[in-house]
């Protein structure tokens, strides 16, 4: 090990993230690999190791010969304070080696909290920031991950996006990377030609136009690069076939999701108006439920975990999933493995599945009914009745159960007062189904209400809506807290707005948010994740010395014809589709789930036989 | 009647705090398929105790876990079955039934390694002699149980034996030290050292736990 880091870490928080070394953790010799890539993922240990894709994608490209990828992850500020004062740059996990001599650096980018930990991972590499610093085709910066779907306000700094799955077209760039760099390409033809495979966006080629207004005229192909007209997000297909990380890394320190991660489906077939994953990860596609339950057992024997989790958007409505839970816990519970369900959708939440699950071990419960009365969760196609919730709660509150968790956006479009009080009314049903079931009154019950400031992504039915402003969130907070004071088993919640704003800011963000991005670091923003570091000002400062204002991405709505930053990324969901999704919204008009019914939504061209299967 | 392992931690290993120290060494027993004893209780889990933990950032060659094997799996299969399931550095060297207490481990042969890439070598040494060499030497301590955070700690009575080495940029220090009730930290020689002569302060410290002994000085198994 580096002396220099050896004497760090003896002087910061949580030594064991920044050494590598795992059980698991892919160690290749520098003499056999040609191409190095720093899998860089942009917040601490904890949370990168917790994430599925950074997993998969690990798993793929070392599964590549020739190919050695390593971690990178952000280091918390004692780390980061430590390493510039002894001069000591960002290195890969398994190898210690600085990645400023990688070939690829390729960042997962799922929040937009996350922006400013980019820059600051790029600069504690020592890598320049902006690829126009970067002349030469080496070292490559990519980026992946759902934050991509807008990605202009990180354009001027990424060589290229990748939209979409990241399972096939990663090895496909990797390979075309390799033969640039053994031909000699410039960065130019190299882009060029990775420009020309599916999934690939390469931000030079498009170039921002801007009105007087601050709208844009239009995104322009630059001239002469051969760039698409728009790029056309990358899904697996064939999810029987693709990788599965049954061995993997399993971390010596504690991380967030500690445990097996089973992804059951991708894509989910409910439409929910607000949700980009919900369109984005369009169509849905189901895994095999034996090829999971094999996969969930191996996984459980190489890591040593005792327990496993069923992850996809919407688990409950996976078809075989009273089959394949049965299966896994015949495995799981004469070991004491534990199984849980992270997403719970009430209605289809039925006393045979908390049953089966309850045979090993009591989690607490959630649900996200996202709005307090039917009216709005039809607006929002939320398909989720009152009746099925209460149920579901009667039938966990008689096996036990005696916590709820209750998840709500405030500013949802349409919402009225009367919608914010039903939140209130919804919690309070839920404590008398508690009263009416509970076989044991004494231990009392916790029901907690969750409200977090609805922000507007692109991509989704909502992309047109104005995020409702700050002192409108604080009014319905405070008349929510108001209806619920004399509750006491219920207490309520509420996300901090300052975060959403930035969010709502970012998500939609145009390529001039670069230069606030920059600012805003350059004065010290970093981990914005994290209440510890987040300050507002640094951002609001930002956008002033780069001459542009917050509210205009937040709090406008943008007529139908907006040309948006990302109209060039395309999911393959129209914005004919969303656009009707939204005004059904205003209508308070539901539409059915891709298994009742397929909407039209466009995202069928993305199968061979162009048809979903739900 | 218990098992016990003895193993070596060195390299990255080094970094896994206390904790997170038992929970591979449970996950590394699931992962051979090495069926141990579980505690009682409302959750049971897979009991494994580390007899004195050491301080994140040293090594060892001997670290005793406590455990209890289940039947079906041989003593004499446990290290290699339990090296390929755990992280790079920690290395499992024998397998054992438990004959003799904990309390009987008496004594801890500790190398700490002081870098002086300057050459002060030959000065640390001649300065670490004269320490060692008092009837007493008090060091400041942190102490969760005092009230103003500190205590003071006489760390003469608990060193049994040292001698000095040399290597190039570095001194090496090989001492016996206690092992409990109280035990003492190496780390406080350096301290003593960095109190007396702030200009000798080494560059770098690096502490590796060697041996453990029994009250007459014999290895402790
Ligand atoms: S094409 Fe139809 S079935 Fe397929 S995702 Fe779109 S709405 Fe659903």
């Amino acid at each position: 090990m580096d002396r220099r880091l050896e004497k760090i870490l003896l002087s910061v928080q949580k030594p064991a993230r920044y050494t590598g070394g795992e059980y698991g953790a892919v160690v290749k010799s520098r003499e056999q690999v040609d191409t190095r890539y720093a899998f860089c993922f942009p917040d601490t240990y904890e949370i990168g190791m917790s994430n599925l894709g950074m997993r998969i994608l690990y798993g793929v490209i070392n599964g590549m010969d020739g190919v050695w990828c390593e971690r990178v992850f952000a280091p918390w500020g004692d780390m980061e304070e430590a390493m510039r004062r002894e001069g000591l740059p960002l290195y890969g996990l398994e190898s210690g080696d600085p990645i400023a001599g990688f070939d690829i650096i390729g960042f997962s980018l799922g929040y937009e909290m996350a922006y400013s930990n980019v820059l600051n991972m790029l600069d504690l590499a020592g890598i320049p920031l902006r690829s126009a610093d970067r002349p030469e085709l080496t070292p490559l910066v990519v980026a992946g991950g759902t934050c991509c779907y807008d990605p202009e306000p990180l354009a001027p700094f990424i060589d290229l996006f990748v939209l979409g799955e990241g399972e096939e077209v990663t090895p496909e760039y990797i390979c075309l990377y390799r033969q640039a760099r053994d031909e000699g390409w410039t960065k130019e033809e190299f882009l060029r030609a990775a420009a020309k495979i599916e999934g690939i966006y390469v931000p030079a080629f498009y170039e921002p136009v801007y009105k007087e207004d601050g709208t844009l005229a239009e995104m322009r192909v630059r001239e002469g690069s051969g760039a698409p007209e728009t790029v056309r997000k990358r899904i697996v297909e064939d999810f029987d076939h693709s990788y599965f990380p049954v061995k993997t890394i399993i971390p010596s320190t504690e991380i967030v999701h500690d445990r097996v991660m089973l992804e059951l489906f991708r894509g989910c077939i409910r439409g929910c108006r607000f949700c980009q994953a919900g369109y984005t990860y369009r169509p849905v596609r189901n895994r095999d439920p034996k090829l999971l339950a094999e996969y969930g057992k191996a996984a459980c024997e190489d890591s040593g975990y005792q327990e496993m989790t069923l992850s996809s958007l919407s688990s409950t409505d996976y078809p075989c999933l009273l089959e394949l839970c049965d299966d896994l816990l015949d495995y799981c519970a004469p070991r004491d493995i534990g199984l849980s369900l992270p997403s719970l959708r009430a209605d289809t939440f039925s006393m045979n599945l908390m049953e089966r699950l309850q045979r090993v071990r009591k989690g607490g419960l959630t649900f996200a009914p996202e709005a307090g009365t039917q009216r709005l969760r039809d607006a929002i196609n939320k398909n989720l009745r009152e009746e099925d919730l209460l149920q579901s709660c009667r039938t966990a509150f008689s096996g036990g159960w005696n916590g709820v968790k209750l998840y709500f956006m405030l500013g949802l479009p349409t919402e009225t007062d009367d919608d914010v009080r039903g939140i209130a009314d919804l919690a309070r049903k839920v404590y008398f189904a508690w009263k009416e079931c509970t076989p044991n009154k004494a231990r009392g019950v916790r029901i907690t209400v969750s409200t977090s400031w609805f922000v507007p992504k692109a991509h989704t039915a909502f992309q047109w809506e104005a995020q409702i402003t700050r002192e409108e969130y604080q009014r319905r907070v405070d008349l929510l807290r108001d209806e619920l004071k004399r509750d006491k088993s219920i207490t309520y919640n509420w996300h901090d707005p300052e975060t959403s704003w930035l969010e709502a800011v970012f998500s939609r963000g145009d390529r001039r948010l670069a230069d606030v991005l920059e600012h805003a670091w350059r004065h010290g923003a970093k981990m914005d994740a994290w209440s510890e570091y987040f300050d507002l000002r640094r951002w609001t400062d930002a956008l002033e010395a780069c001459g542009l204002d917050g509210d205009f991405y937040a709090h406008r709505e943008r007529p139908r014809d907006e040309v948006f930053p990302w109209c060039r990324v395309d999911t393959m969901v129209t914005p004919a589709f969303l656009w009707r999704e939204r005004e059904r919204c205003y209508e308070s008009q539901t539409t059915p789930d891709c298994r009742t019914k397929c909407s039209g939504c466009g995202a069928n061209r993305l199968l061979k036989g162009g048809v979903c299967d739900g | 009647m218990a098992d016990r392992l003895l193993f070596a931690k060195e390299g990255r290993a080094r970094y896994i705090s206390h904790l997170d120290l038992m929970r591979t060494f449970q996950r590394a027993f699931a992962r051979a398929k090495i069926p141990i004893k579980h505690t009682e209780g409302f959750h049971p889990h897979p009991f494994v105790s580390i007899a004195l933990p050491l301080s994140v950032g040293y090594g060892s060659r001997c670290e005793i876990l406590e455990f209890g094997l289940l039947e079906g799996t041989g003593r004499e299969e446990v290290p290699a079955r339990l090296n390929a399931a755990l992280p790079e550095g920690i290395t499992v060297r024998e397998c054992y039934p438990a004959a003799r207490p904990i309390k009987e481990l008496a004594f801890v042969d500790y190398e700490a390694v002081f870098d002086y890439p300057d050459g002060l070598t030959p000065k640390a040494e001649e300065a670490l002699r004269a320490i060692l060499s008092r009837e007493s030497v008090l060091v400041r301590k942190k102490s969760k149980k005092a009230k103003t955070g500190w205590t003071e700690v006489d760390i003469i009575p608990r060193i049994k034996s040292w001698q000095f080495s040399r290597r190039p940029g570095a001194l090496v220090l090989e001492g016996v030290l206690a092992a409990q009730e109280p035990g003492l930290n190496p780390e406080l020689i350096r301290a003593a050292l960095c109190a007396e002569c702030p200009d000798l302060a080494p560059d770098f410290a690096s502490f590796c736990r060697r041996e453990i002994l029994d009250g007459e000085g014999k290895v402790f198994r």
